[in-house]
């Protein structure tokens, strides 16, 4: 009976969708989150009288065929890159991006990664770096016992040094972009790194291009909206129930023909 | 008495014989006993085949631009190998065949999502899509991109435009598409719109003439070929859910179980009846 498997990838479809779901609302709170959704498609299909098909030799054709199908699979679970709503902190360094671009982030082993996340600090050397200590690019030293940390719309960093009256540019935080942004790879840390599907990285200056310009003292919010996840944790657990209601009907008709003729 | 029980004509004979046939008539037949079993498990047969469809549709019940199928039975007349067989015309039986999966190519619910590459197509459209084995056709309009900044589909396929593939330039931004599907960005610096090009949406003579391939896409198939479609529009930040009908779905599941339950205490009770004739026809009274 195909209607088992049929209705048992249904189930194994929405379990995964509730997996993604689950992991939007644990990511609320999360500062640069970007949500994902799970993409479906439903199985190849018998055709076990094709539609079109010759149902006579006067050269009528069948108006409608029988197609079965054997259900559905997760194609992908695309992220939705859409721009969150900033949140104001008041700390120097939190940065939010307004726009395309992504923080490119150093890390131990040479390699970059991208994040929407600006909550930086500043390490024991003065340079800002992430929470994980890997500095922002290009890399920005902060002199000592400066004050007035300024960052404005184009990333460029300015301070005002010891025994000085005006502000000193220190350094310009880049920002990167990709042609496909929701094609990087999520690696954790609220980063990702580069793709075949994101395409190369472009490196680029705020507030040019489309790159997006630089808030300092926010940080963009995770874009999940709670409402439409908890509705789509409604309707995916329901679906999952129904496919589980099909599964137990199929074996009641097994069950009814098992039981003839004892 | 000698009588082979397994004969299944024997069987006809005694059944007509109470019906008050003649012996020539009797003798020509069928083994009417069968009919039931038969008919029955014709039934038996196509309730199992709706049951697949039936959850087909509910394990699409979040697939998007996924269009349900329903089940269309009709009467198969079946005669024996001649005509004469037959007394009278009320011995003629008659069987269930499957005649066709029917699709519902109804409008589903459009979900908001804001995502700026998903789109809803209000109407009987469909986008054409670029396939390895050629052109198909969707009404899945979660789109994307790839790494070459092509407007893709889920899968990956190519989303055709009036002239072609679409392709986005690396400093495009704030992708506008318009109801007619004319997808605009603003470039680099650029203040204006930029045209990247038209969604190519098509409609079809008979829908219903199209084929499922799974993963989403229709095949033109014996539906003719694919015509510009003015009359649909194209909405921008939604998706075009599922239209199946969860509730019609689980009481057809339950229409389904109970025919085939009911179907198989027949049989039971039929060769029950069977068991008893033998039983009493060969009780030769002593």
């Amino acid at each position: 009976m195909q209607a088992l498997h049929t209705a048992a990838t249904g189930m194994a479809a929405q379990e995964l969708n509730v997996q993604v779901i689950s992991n939007n609302i644990a990511n609320l709170r999360t500062t640069g989150y970007k949500k994902q959704t799970a993409a479906f498609q439903d199985l190849i299909y018998e055709h076990i009288r094709r539609v079109g098909a010759q149902a006579s030799d006067q050269g009528t054709i069948l108006p409608v065929g029988i197609d079965i199908g054997g259900g559905v699979k997760t194609v992908g679970t695309p992220r939705s890159m859409t721009q969150g709503t900033l949140s104001q902190t008041g700390n120097d360094l939190d940065l939010a991006i307004g726009g395309e671009g992504f923080f490119k982030i150093l890390q131990p082993d040479g390699t970059y990664q991208y994040t929407r996340d600006g909550t930086f600090q500043m390490d024991n050397t003065g340079r800002v770096v992430t929470a994980q200590g890997n500095p922002v690019q290009p890399t920005i030293t902060i002199p000592q016992n400066s004050s007035g940390l300024t960052v404005n719309a184009q990333g460029q960093v300015s301070v005002t040094l010891p025994g000085s009256t005006v502000s000193t540019i220190v350094g310009q935080i880049g920002l990167t972009r990709f042609i496909n942004k929701a094609g990087l790879l999520p690696v954790g840390n609220n980063q990702f790194t580069e793709t075949g599907s994101s395409g190369a990285p472009q490196d680029g200056l705020a507030n040019a291009d489309g790159y997006g310009n630089i808030t300092q003292g926010s940080l963009e919010q995770a874009n999940v909206d709670v409402v439409s996840e908890m509705s789509d944790l409604i309707a995916a657990q329901r679906a999952y129930e129904m496919n589980a209601k099909v599964v137990s009907a199929a074996d009641q008709m097994m069950q009814s023909t098992s039981a003839l003729f004892r | 008495m000698n009588r082979g029980l397994g004969e299944p004509w024997r069987f006809a004979r005694c059944e007509a014989a109470w019906e008050g046939f003649s012996p020539a008539d009797h003798l020509r037949g069928e083994p009417a006993v069968e009919n039931a079993l038969l008919i029955g498990l014709s039934r038996q047969t196509l309730l199992e085949r709706q049951l697949d469809v039936v959850s087909n549709n509910v394990a699409n019940v979040n697939t998007t631009g996924y269009k349900a199928d329903s089940s269309l039975f009709e009467e198969f007349l079946k005669s024996g190998a001649h005509e004469d067989n037959f007394v009278g015309s009320d011995r003629q039986v008659s069987y269930v065949q499957d005649r066709a999966t029917f699709r519902d190519f109804s409008q589903g619910a459009a979900e908001q999502t804001k995502n700026p590459l998903d789109v809803a197509i209000d109407g009987n459209g469909f986008l054409a899509v670029q396939t390895a084995a050629g052109e198909r056709y969707t009404r899945d309009g979660g789109l994307q991109l790839n790494g070459q900044g092509q407007l893709v589909t889920t899968g990956g396929n190519a989303v055709l435009g009036a002239s072609g593939p679409i392709v986005f330039q690396p400093t495009d931004h704030d992708i506008n598409i318009t109801p007619d599907g004319t997808i605009t960005v603003l470039e680099g610096n650029g203040k204006t719109d930029s045209v990247r090009g038209k969604l190519r949406v098509v409609s079809f003579a008979d829908a219903q003439k199209l084929l499922k391939e799974g993963a989403n896409l229709y095949s033109a198939g014996e539906g003719g070929a694919a015509q510009p479609d003015a009359k649909s529009t194209v909405r921008q930040g939604f998706i075009e859910k599922s239209n199946v009908n969860a509730v019609a779905e689980m009481s057809r599941m339950i229409e389904v179980t109970r025919a085939y339950t009911q179907i198989s205490t027949l049989l039971q009770q039929q060769s029950d009846l069977h068991k008893s004739a033998i039983q009493a026809l060969a009780d030769v009274p002593a």
